[in-house]
This record gives structure tokens, sequence and C-alpha cells, in this order.
């Protein structure tokens, strides 16, 4: 995998204390929300563990020894979630999801993915679109599977696919 | 002896040397403004000459166009001040500074989100030199120089800092001092600042470190970092070269 591309805030110290000008604080929190954005599409993560965020590399710079504090990082989680790019999994707010893409650009990614290879009238498990041979170097390939029922539910809604489930598994077919 | 008045002849002689000497004078002040007139006419011609013969280098070199610069100003004549004269004519000298004048402006802009409005002037540079394209000549700290002393005509939109050996170009109103700058300088060498070091380095007064550190925090130019110790530390991010090629 390339290295991610780490934004100079993340070398910069005072980037993992809240900064008290208001101003200055906007821009921090804009940088943070991206750079939370960015890393997460890297890694290919959809859910991110807050307890586990605590100590990763996102939000613990080891060479410089700084840390965003967890109150800090309730402040970033929260203003991702005010611009609809987060979604608590849970009333106590451990874990989260990151919604870097929309369900409604994802459908349409694979929309264009299946209309590419003529797919279109065949039906396909989920499985096949998410973790199959044929999508590996696509960019939803490893998608989290509850933003893939979503991307599909969304190409439903325009009439584009539909969603089903048989003996237990679910699938898709596109039109 | 009697003394006698003057007689008539006397004054009539008088008056009419006078006259000559007025005549002469005139007429010696009129043959030198001719010859000042021919000697800067020559003088025009030559430095036309110069110009129009070192143009290429002019507009290549910014070494030579620092000697141009200075020569220029050493006999009172400055290329840059009419945009419509024969120097910019010859030279294009006039639209090189104008135009780097309008790429210093955006890379202030486009960089002051994360500056705060201050940068350095090698970044400066560099941002300039990218933004102009891998082809175009050379930029020279004093070309920028040159250039934001001709913005400054916009009114007091810019200003340059010594800061150290090296320059700070402000881009946002707001004065600085010159607690400000020393206080900067001292972050450029250690990279940071804290309260107790500056009392300590510079013999300052508790209270004329705060104000100084306070102002720089709040006019956005300065962030603060509680993780470096027990004591809280300043950094400023127009001191942290930026490699960035991209304007933002």
């Amino acid at each position: 995998m390339v290295d991610f591309d780490w934004p100079w805030q993340y070398k910069f110290p005072p980037f993992f204390t809240i900064q008290p000008n208001i101003e200055t604080f906007k821009k921090q929190l804009e940088a943070w929300c991206s750079l939370v954005l960015d890393y997460q599409r890297h890694i290919k993560q959809y859910t991110l563990d807050v307890t586990e965020a605590q100590n990763s590399e996102l939000f613990y710079n080891k060479q410089l020894n700084r840390r965003l504090s967890l109150e800090a990082i309730y402040v970033v989680l929260d203003e991702l979630k005010r611009r609809g790019n987060l979604e608590w999994k849970d009333k106590s707010k451990k874990s989260c999801t990151l919604i870097w893409r929309t369900p409604a650009e994802w459908g349409k990614i694979i929309y264009n993915w299946i209309c590419s290879r003529a797919m279109n009238n065949t039906v396909c498990t989920l499985f096949e679109l998410s973790d199959g041979e044929d999508s590996e170097g696509q960019e939803f390939h490893g998608l989290d599977k509850e933003i893939l029922i979503r991307a599909l539910k969304s190409l439903e809604s325009e009439g584009k696919a539909e969603f089903m489930v048989f003996d237990g598994s679910e699938g898709v077919k596109f039109f | 002896m009697s003394r006698r008045p003057a007689g008539i002849a006397a004054i009539k002689n008088k008056n009419l040397a006078q006259a000559k000497y007025k005549d002469k004078g005139s007429e010696l002040a009129e043959s030198q403004f001719v010859q000042m007139g021919q000697q800067m006419e020559m003088f025009k011609n030559n430095l036309e000459d110069f110009a129009a013969k070192h143009r290429e280098d002019i507009r290549k070199d910014p070494e030579f166009r620092l000697q141009f610069q200075e020569m220029c100003a050493s006999i009172g004549v400055d290329p840059l001040a009419s945009s419509k004269g024969f120097w910019a004519k010859m030279l294009g000298v006039g639209d090189f500074y104008y135009e780097l004048g309008i790429q210093i402006v955006e890379v202030c802009l486009a960089t002051s989100k994360r500056n705060g409005g201050l940068i350095s002037i090698e970044d400066l540079r560099r941002k300039v030199e990218a933004s102009r394209g891998r082809n175009s000549q050379q930029i020279s700290i004093d070309d920028l120089l040159q250039s934001i002393k001709k913005l400054k005509i916009l009114g007091n939109g810019f200003s340059v800092h010594k800061v150290g050996n090296s320059f700070l170009v402000q881009s946002i109103p707001g004065e600085l001092t010159l607690d400000h700058t020393v206080v900067l300088q001292q972050a450029q060498e250690h990279g940071h600042v804290t309260l107790s070091g500056l009392i300590q380095t510079l013999n300052w007064e508790e209270s004329r470190g705060k104000r100084a550190l306070d102002f720089l925090v709040k006019e956005c130019l300065g962030w603060v970092d509680d993780q470096s110790g027990a004591e809280r530390s300043y950094w400023f991010p127009s001191l942290i070269p930026d490699f960035t090629t991209t304007l933002t």
C-alpha cells in the first residue's frame, strides 16, 4: 500500500492541542476532519472505534509524542457527524461509521462498473460485489456491507437495481 | 580734494557693463543648458543601448537585474516608476515587476489559511516560482522585495519584516511591533518559544512577553502546544518551511 501522505499539520505539534483562538481553531478542526476522512479512505476503513483510534497513528503521532485528547477526538467526530460524514453506531458513541462517500455516490460507482461489464439483468451476490475476484482493484472492493446495502438501496430507489433476499443470502439484480 | 558726485558718463558705463555681464551670463547658461541637454540625450541613448543590448540578461539573470537596479538608483532613475516609460517598452521590466506583484498577492492569499498571512520570503519565492511554471526565469529575493515595495502603492496591506537574516512578508493588516518580530526571531532559531524562554533570553518582564505572545495568537499567527512539557509553547506555521508546490 502506498504510504499515506500526511498533511503538514500532522508534523506540527500544536495541531494536537485545541487552539484557543477561535479562527485558528476553525482551521484546525477543518484540517482534522479532512485528515480523518482521508486517512480512513486510505486504509479503507469505514468503522472507527474511538478507544482504538485514540492510540492509532491517526490521533497519536509517536514521533512527535503528541496525541489528540479523547475530548478533542469527540469534537472532531461530532463535527463530522454535523457534516453528515459520520454516523454513530451506538448511543454511547463508542464506534462510528465514516461516510467519506455518500451511499448514492457509491451506488453510481457500482452501477457504472456493472454497465461497463454488461452485467445488467444479471443477479450478483453482495459478496461477489464487495469481495469477488472480478471487483478487485475497484474502489468499492472491500466495501463495508452496511454501506454496500445502502448504496444498492439508493440504486433501487432510482430504479436501477433490485435488492433481493433468497435462502438467507442477499443479492442484487441490476437493470 | 573735493569729492564730486559720479558723472552721468560713469553711471552709463556702469549700467552698460552690468547689462553686458547679464547678457554674457545668460549666454553661458544657455550654452550650458544646451550642453546638458546634449549630455542627457547622449546618456539616455547610451542607457537605452545598454538596456537593449542586455535586455535578455536583465530579464533572465536576477543578479544582473539587481545590479542594473542599483545602477539606476544611484543616478536617480527608477525604471519601474512608470509602466509607460521607455523602460517598460525597452525592457518589459515594468511588466515584470507588476506581474510578479500579482503573483505575490496570489500566493500570500492562498497560503494565508495556513500561515495566518505571514510567509517567509523563501517560501514565497518557492511558491511564486512554482506558480510561474518551470520554464520561466528565476526570481531572486531582491526581485520579490522590489515588487512588494511597488505593492505599497496600493495601501498598507503588505509589509516586510526583517527577522534574523531572513524576511517575513506580512499580507494582513495589523501592526507587528518590534517585540513581535523579536519573538518570531526567537521562534525561528528554536522552532518554538515559551514565555519563560523569552523572559530568560530577552530579559523581558513577564507581562511584556505575555502581551507579545497573546497578540501573535490573537492574530492567528501563533499556535499553542500544551504537550511539550510543563509549559505551553508557541509555534508559528509561517516559520515552518513549506515545500508543497500547490498554492493551498
